[in-house]
């Protein structure tokens, strides 16, 4: 019986197995974001189609206002208290950072200035909408994916409802109401907040931060922050119902779509928010 | 209206869900007024053949035909003009827990039917609950707070204000004792007498399917082997038929 061919053995070169090594890892690694890119571009995709098909029914909100007017008072109304706290503490603790790196430098005059152009700019919108994204995206992900989980949604749908006119656009639609009314309620709390702080600890005059507030206050700046709130409310509601409707059921399926969407939100939301500044100055 | 002895047609049907194949060739034809029971182990393909005839999935394969129409096909799906011909029971009832049960039985028909006032729609709800032997009442509890049997005769009750054509009934007796689920199989007796709706049946309680059924037809390995009366299905001598409907653990043949 002819013997088995053996491969001739190569002799061991550290230099060709450094190169190999780096080779097989650069290979590896570009497949893992090849994969990871390819596999997030598709849910954007979906996740953008869905949106399209939820703005497409929106003339139809006339014939239930009142779904809407309910998911308003879920996801605006209820969340209130929410807001208030925390938009009380940024406020707060954006005054006090910003005494503490301004004191000997810089007067107090800019103090206001700069809580004002922080708070309206940035802290308002996006830190609202991160805390929103917890309490309302994972909400509506944990719905809807337990309505697919009991078959509330293909019953919907066998009774010639279209779960997208009924779930979806109610509330979207109220996310884009309440997301801008909260962060005008949140940046206005954050000054009041501001104003505490200096007047109470940092022994700056009512008059000096008021002054500083106004001194170069400007409403486009209002225009960007409302316009990322009604980004970022879009954002929040649309993970959280797609996360909802991708879930695969069970606790363990549920519990993750919540975690999905809280986690593609936050991290939408601060890549739009760069995007926005970006263009917007 | 096409006159043709059969209301529902499905012609070899074929679904996969990944690498599994679910359905592999499923013909089945359903007479107008008949109940067809659907029999077969659990995790056959039953319910999914519900979901195919009602247009929540779309077949790999064949074609779904309604009232002479083929309304389902792998490209399209036109169940647009069909649906409100066709109710389903789902297994879990599936009511709205968001909604009270009058809510539950008053959302759809009031969608559907802009004309009908508040009023209309309780005399609508309050019939359709005489018609399940439930008094009008309930209709203030939610979801949660009924029994199992209770969300059951909710779920057909929501179904049947519609009033449709067809019912389907996906394990209507399933996590029942055997009282309520005689009740249950009594209101899909009174449905096809008092409403002359065409119904198809999935399950595997075989107390259940002897007693609604007209015909009955078994699922097997993505298959219908078997379609006949209850009396046919007792007298057959097809192995895996009798293992089914005597519940063996072994095939006949292998037993003798």
């Amino acid at each position: 019986m002819e013997k088995t061919r053996r491969r001739p053995a190569i002799p061991f070169n550290p230099l060709r197995t450094v190169i190999e090594t780096i080779g097989a890892l650069t290979l590896a690694f570009g497949r893992s974001v090849k994969a990871i890119t390819s596999d997030y571009l598709d849910k954007l995709g979906e996740a953008v189609v869905l949106l399209a098909r939820i703005f497409y029914r929106f003339p139809q909100v006339w014939k239930n206002p009142y779904l809407t007017v309910q998911q308003v008072v879920r996801i605006g109304v209820t969340s209130l208290p929410l807001v208030v706290v925390i938009s009380l503490f940024i406020g707060a603790v954006a005054t006090l950072s910003a005494n503490y790196q301004f004191r000997g430098y810089v007067p107090d005059l800019y103090l206001g200035t700069a809580i004002a152009k922080f708070v309206i700019i940035e802290s308002g919108p996006v830190l609202t909408s991160l805390v929103l994204a917890g309490r309302v995206g994972s909400a509506i992900a944990a719905e809807v994916g337990t309505m697919k989980e009991k078959e509330e949604l293909d019953a919907l749908a066998v009774l010639d409802l279209d779960p997208l006119r009924y779930l979806a656009m109610p509330r979207l639609l109220a996310g884009i109401i309440s997301f801008p009314v909260l962060v005008i309620i949140s940046d206005c709390l954050a000054l009041v907040g501001g104003w505490v702080v200096a007047y109470g600890l940092l022994d700056v005059t009512t008059a000096t931060y008021v002054y500083g507030l106004r001194f170069l206050f400007s409403v486009y700046d209002v225009g960007v922050s409302l316009g990322k709130a009604v980004c970022f409310g879009i954002i929040v509601i649309l993970m959280g119902y797609y996360h909802g409707l991708r879930s695969d059921g069970g606790a363990r399926g549920v519990g993750q779509a919540s975690m999905r969407s809280v986690v593609s939100s936050s991290v939408l939301i601060l890549v739009m928010d760069f995007f926005i500044v970006y263009f917007a100055y | 209206m096409n006159d043709s002895e059969y209301l529902i047609e499905l012609r070899h049907l074929q679904k996969s869900f990944g690498h599994q194949k679910v359905l592999r060739d499923v013909n089945l034809k359903i007479r107008r007024g008949e109940t067809m029971v659907i029999i077969g182990s659990s995790g056959g393909g039953k319910s999914v053949i519900l979901k195919h005839v009602i247009g929540l999935l779309q077949p790999d394969e064949g074609e779904m035909v309604f009232d002479g129409q083929v309304i389902g096909t792998k490209v399209t799906q036109d169940f647009k003009a069909v649906r409100k011909r066709m109710g389903m029971l789902f297994q879990g009832a599936a009511l709205f827990d968001s909604m009270n049960v009058g809510e539950n039985i008053k959302f759809a028909l009031r969608e559907h039917n802009k004309q009908l006032t508040e009023n209309d729609l309780d005399l609508i709800m309050a019939e359709t609950l005489h018609m399940i032997n439930l008094s009008p009442d309930i209709c203030f509890k939610m979801p949660s707070e009924l029994s199992g049997g209770m969300k059951k005769r909710l779920g057909l009750a929501r179904v049947i204000a519609l009033k449709p054509e067809v019912i389907l009934y996906d394990e209507p007796t399933t996590g029942l004792d055997p009282i309520t689920s005689d009740v249950i199989n009594d209101l899909i007796l009174e449905m096809q007498s008092k409403l002359g709706v065409t119904s198809i049946v999935v399950t595997h309680d075989m107390v259940s399917a002897y007693k609604v059924a007209d015909r009955m037809a078994m699922l097997l390995d993505g298959h219908i082997i078997f379609t006949g009366t209850p009396q046919d299905i007792r007298e057959t001598t097809n192995p895996y038929v009798q293992q089914f409907i005597k519940g063996q653990r072994r095939l006949l043949s292998e037993v003798d």
